[in-house]
C-alpha cells in the first residue's frame, strides 16, 4: 500500500482553496498533542514567501527517510513499511540529527522537552485536515495526489486547446 | 511564575521611554477576573494612568498594547489586538483594534500586555523576546516606511517569525489620525495611536516568542471550539465576508443609499458599481487571508502588477471604498487601491484621511476654500489625483496637507466650518449615513472612542423575534424596526456584548452578525464564557461575563466625563439633523431630534446613568464594583 501523508491540495479554480494563512493548522497540531496554544511547537509550518504565496511544509513521509537512517538511537522508525515515521520519545535523545537529515525541515525538537517532534498523523485522525478552514490540506498517497494534479492539468488543457462547443481543435 | 492556570501569560510589561527602564510585573488576578483582557486591561489602566490635565502628546500619556484573554489558542478568530491611549483626535479614551498575528505572539513572549510611558529623547524600537525586553535604537529607521521599516527590524532580530508593530512617517510626523500597522499588513486604524508613539519617538514594538500558553481544561477547551465552529458555519454574513470581504457592503450601502457620499451629501455614488466588491475582487484579488486562527478569512490579498509602480497590499476594505471613494466621490478603483496602500505605507488612518479630503472637496466647492489655500489644487469631488496629492502631502505635512493632517475638527475649528466636520467627539463617522435609522445614530454618538459603528450592534431589530425582545429588553416593541421603545435599552446591551470580543481577542465578524438573536446569545455570552473558564480555570458564569462588558463601557465612560464630554458630547452632527438625504432609495431621511433625545434619555436610563449628565448613578457603580470617587 502507498504510504500516506498530509498534501497541500490547493485549488487552482478556486480561490478561496488556497492556504490563507490563517496558522489553525499550526495551532491544532500543537492543541491536540500537548494541550496547549503555542504554533512553535507544532509539526507542520506555514511557510511564507510574500507576494501572497504561503505554503504548509510538513514530513514527507520519505520511502528511504533520512531521518530514519541517521538516527543514533532507533527512536526515529517507521512501525510497519506502509506507516509513517514517528518518534519514540522515551528513547530519543535529543541530539537533532533527524533535524539535520529532513531535507524538508519537516522535524523540529521540542523548545519544551528537547526531543525530536514529527508529523505522526495523529494516530489516523489528522487534525489540520479536519480544522484547515480552506480544506486544503488532505491526508492521502501519491497516486491520489498525482490524479488530483491530472486532473488540473487536464482542464489546462481542455481550455488550451480543444474548442469546447464541438469538442474538436 | 505564572499564577495563572491557563489563557493568560500571566505578565505585564511596563516601559518608561523617558529613563529607559523595563519593569516586569505579574498581572494580578483581581484584576484579570474583572477586566479579562485587551480593551478591559487597556481602558482600566488609562483610567488609572492618565488623569484629566494630561496632553495626549505630553510624556505622561500613556499607550497600552493588550492581548485578549483567548489571544494564542486555538479558538476560532481570536487574532485581535488592542491598542489604547488617550487620543490626540478626541481627547477622549481612543483604542484601535487590529487582526494579524502580534496579540497571541505577544502571549507566546510571556506578556498579556505592554504599557508604555514616557517619552524618549532618541527614536528607539522595543524589542521583546520570551520574558525580555530590551530597547534599541531606531534613528536609522526614522523616517522609514512601514514596509521597509518592518523588514529592517526582522532582519535585524534574524529571526522570521518576529512579528513587529511600527508607525509609519505619519506617526512620526504626529499626523493626528496617523495609526499603527503590525506585520506591514494589520492596521490599527483609527484613534491616533500612531501619532501619539510618534510624540514618544518609539517607532516600533518587535516581539518573538515560544512558550505554551497553557489551557486549564483541555478538552472542555476542545468542545468549545468545535461548537463554535459550527455556529459560525453556513451563516450567509460569513460565506458573503470570504467570498468579497468587507467590501461585500459596498452594494448593501448603495442599494439602502446610505453611502455617507461627498462629504455626506448623498446617499448614493453615482457610478458605484464601478467600485463595487466584486470590481475588486475580479481586478485585483490576489487571494483572501485569514489572521490568526481565523475561519473567515475575510482578507484581502490585493496587488497592482502592471505599471511604473506594482504593489501588494492587504484590503481594500470596505471602511477603505467608503472613505477613499464614496466621501471624496472617486469612483475609479485602482485610484482607491492605490491611495488606500499609500495610507498604509505613510502608518495613516485613511477613514480621517479621507473625511479630512473629502470635507476640504465640500469646503473648496462651496467657495469655502480657495485655490491658494489648497496648494493650486482643484480640489474638487472626484478629483482622484488631488486624493493622491494630498495623501502624500499629509503625510508629510507639507502645504494645505498640514491642516489636513488635523483631522475635520481642527480643520472645522481653523476654517470657521465646523459645520462641515462630520465627527463626533473629534472622530469622523465612518462605515454609512445615519440618518436613516436612529438606533445607527445613537450608537455611532454614545461609542466612547467617538463615532464608531464597531462598538455596538444596532440592527438587533431587524431580526430579533418578539417573544426574545419581550424577555431580553422587557418588550416585543424591540422587533418592530419602527419603534423606538427599548431601543435604547437594546443599544446599550449591545454594546457591552459587543465589548466582550474586544476583551476576549475575538473579532467582531465571528461574533455578531447573526440573523439569529438566540444565537447571538449563545455564541457571544455563553459560549465565550465557557472558553474562558476552560482556558483560565476561572469561574465565570454567562451573567458574570456580561457585567465585565459592562463595567468597561462605564469604565470608558468615566473617563470621558473626566474628560468633559457630558451629553452635548452624545449628539451627532447637526448636518443630520438639518439636511434630509436629497437622493435615492433613502431619499429625505433625516434625524428628527425630539426622537433623537428620546432615544438618548431612554439609552441612559438603560444604563443607569444620569439622563442630564450621563454620570453613571452611584448605585450602578457599586453594582459593578467600581468605586464611587472614580469620576472626581
Ligand atoms: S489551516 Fe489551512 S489555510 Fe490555514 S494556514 Fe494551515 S493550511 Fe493554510
Ligand atoms: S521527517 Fe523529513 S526525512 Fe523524515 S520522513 Fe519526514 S520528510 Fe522524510
Ligand atoms: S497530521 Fe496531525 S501531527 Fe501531522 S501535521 Fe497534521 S495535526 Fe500535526
Amino acid at each position: 500500500m502507498a504510504k500516506e501523508r498530509i498534501w497541500y491540495v490547493e485549488d487552482s479554480e478556486n480561490m478561496d482553496q488556497i492556504c490563507s494563512r490563517c496558522r489553525m493548522c499550526e495551532l491544532i497540531c500543537t492543541f491536540h498533542h500537548h494541550g496547549v496554544g503555542n504554533p512553535y511547537r507544532s509539526r507542520i509550518r506555514v511557510v511564507a514567501l510574500g507576494k501572497g504565496v504561503d505554503i504548509p511544509v510538513t514530513c514527507l513521509n520519505c520511502e528511504d527517510a533520512p531521518c530514519v537512517n541517521i538516527c543514533p538511537t532507533g527512536a526515529m522508525h517507521r512501525p510497519q513499511p506502509d506507516s509513517m515515521v514517528i518518534v519514540n520519545p522515551d528513547v530519543c535523545i535529543g541530539c537533532g540529527m533527524c533535524v539535520n537529515a529532513c531535507p524538508v525541515g519537516a522535524v523540529i525538537l521540542d523548545p519544551g522537552e528537547g526531543t525530536a517532534l514529527k508529523c505522526d498523523l495523529c494516530n489516523g485522525e489528522p487534525q489540520c485536515v479536519k480544522y484547515c478552514p480552506a480544506e486544503v490540506l488532505k491526508l492521502s498517497g501519491s497516486s491520489q495526489f498525482s490524479k488530483h494534479r491530472m486532473k488540473g492539468f487536464a482542464r489546462l488543457l481542455q481550455a488550451q486547446t480543444i474548442n469546447t462547443e464541438t469538442g474538436l481543435k | 511564575m505564572n499564577r495563572f492556570q491557563g489563557g493568560y501569560a500571566g505578565r505585564i510589561l511596563y516601559v518608561d521611554l523617558t529613563d529607559g527602564t523595563i519593569d516586569n510585573r505579574p498581572l494580578p488576578r483581581e484584576f484579570a477576573e474583572k477586566y479579562i483582557g485587551g480593551r478591559g486591561f487597556s481602558s482600566r489602566i488609562l483610567l488609572d494612568e492618565v488623569p484629566a490635565d494630561v496632553d495626549p502628546y505630553s510624556p505622561r500619556n500613556v499607550v497600552v498594547i493588550a492581548s485578549g484573554a483567548l489571544n494564542g489558542l486555538p479558538m476560532p478568530s481570536a487574532s485581535r489586538l488592542v491598542t489604547a491611549t488617550k487620543s490626540p483626535m478626541t481627547g477622549a479614551l481612543g483604542d484601535s483594534n487590529s487582526g494579524g498575528y502580534f496579540a497571541p505572539e505577544l502571549k507566546y513572549a510571556g506578556f498579556d500586555a505592554i504599557v508604555v510611558r514616557g517619552a524618549s529623547k532618541e527614536p528607539v524600537y522595543l524589542f521583546i523576546k520570551d520574558g525580555q525586553a530590551e530597547l534599541r535604537p531606531a534613528q536609522h529607521l526614522w523616517g522609514c516606511k512601514v514596509h521597509e521599516s518592518h523588514q529592517k527590524i526582522v532582519a535585524e532580530t534574524n529571526d522570521e517569525d518576529t512579528h513587529v508593530l511600527v508607525i509609519g512617517p505619519a506617526g512620526e510626523n504626529m499626523v493626528r489620525y496617523a495609526c499603527v500597522v503590525t506585520d506591514k499588513e494589520s492596521v490599527g486604524g483609527r484613534c491616533g495611536i500612531g501619532a501619539v508613539l510618534g510624540s514618544k519617538r518609539l517607532k516600533a514594538i518587535a516581539v518573538r516568542g515560544t512558550r505554551d500558553v497553557k489551557i486549564a481544561d483541555p478538552p472542555r477547551f476542545k468542545k468549545v471550539i468545535d461548537d463554535y465552529l459550527v455556529s459560525i458555519a453556513g451563516e450567509a454574513w460569513t460565506e458573503s465576508l470570504r467570498r468579497l470581504g468587507t467590501p461585500f457592503l459596498t452594494e448593501h450601502r448603495q442599494t439602502l443609499g446610505i453611502w455617507g457620499a461627498k462629504n455626506f451629501q448623498s446617499g448614493i455614488v453615482e457610478g458605484g458599481e464601478k467600485i463595487s466588491g466584486e470590481v475588486f475582487r475580479k481586478k485585483f484579488l490576489v487571494k483572501p487571508l485569514g489572521c490568526m486562527a481565523c475561519f473567515i478569512r475575510c482578507r484581502r490579498y490585493s496587488a497592482i502588477t502592471a505599471g511604473d509602480s506594482p504593489f501588494y497590499t492587504k484590503g481594500p476594505e470596505y471602511e477603505s471604498i467608503h472613505a477613499l471613494g464614496a466621501k471624496p466621490n472617486v469612483t475609479d478603483p485602482e485610484t482607491i487601491l492605490r491611495a488606500h496602500y499609500l495610507c498604509d505605507e505613510y502608518g495613516m488612518d485613511e477613514q480621517s484621511a479621507g473625511s479630512a479630503i473629502a470635507m476640504a472637496m465640500e469646503l473648496f466647492e462651496r467657495g469655502l476654500l480657495k485655490r491658494d489655500q489648497t496648494d493650486g489644487q482643484e480640489l474638487t469631488f472626484g478629483n482622484g489625483e488631488a486624493l493622491l496629492y494630498f495623501i502624500d502631502k499629509i503625510a508629510s505635512r507639507q502645504g494645505f496637507g498640514d491642516l489636513l493632517a488635523e483631522g475635520t475638527k481642527v480643520m472645522g475649528e481653523k476654517l470657521n466650518a465646523e459645520y462641515y466636520a462630520i465627527h463626533v467627539k473629534g472622530l469622523e463617522v465612518d462605515a454609512a449615513d445615519p440618518r436613516k435609522q436612529e438606533t445607527r445614530a445613537l450608537t455611532y454618538c454614545v461609542a466612547t472612542r467617538g463615532a464608531c459603528h464597531l462598538r455596538g450592534n444596532p440592527y438587533i431589530d431587524e431580526f430579533i423575534k418578539p417573544e426574545e425582545a419581550e424577555a431580553y429588553f422587557g418588550t416585543a416593541a424591540v422587533s418592530d424596526i419602527n419603534s423606538l421603545e427599548g431601543k435604547g435599552k437594546m443599544v446599550a446591551w449591545s454594546e457591552d456584548w459587543v465589548t466582550l470580543s474586544d476583551l476576549m481577542g475575538i473579532c467582531k465578524f465571528a461574533w455578531y452578525r447573526s440573523r439569529d438573536f438566540s444565537m447571538l446569545v449563545k455564541r457571544g455570552l455563553d459560549m465565550v464564557a465557557e472558553a474562558y473558564q476552560a482556558a483560565t480555570g476561572i469561574p465565570m458564569t454567562s451573567r458574570e461575563m456580561y457585567r465585565c462588558g459592562e463595567r468597561v463601557y462605564n469604565v470608558e465612560k468615566i473617563f470621558n466625563l473626566r474628560q468633559g464630554f457630558g451629553r452635548a458630547a452624545d449628539y451627532p452632527p447637526e448636518r443630520f439633523f438639518r439636511e434630509p438625504l436629497p437622493t435615492g432609495p433613502a431619499k429625505g431621511a433625516v434625524l428628527n431630534r425630539e426622537h433623537y433625545d428620546r432615544l438618548l434619555n431612554d439609552y441612559y436610563e438603560a444604563r443607569g446613568w444620569s439622563p442630564e449628565s450621563g454620570v453613571p448613578t452611584p448605585e450602578k457603580l457599586k453594582e459593578l464594583g467600581l468605586a464611587s470617587d472614580e469620576i472626581q
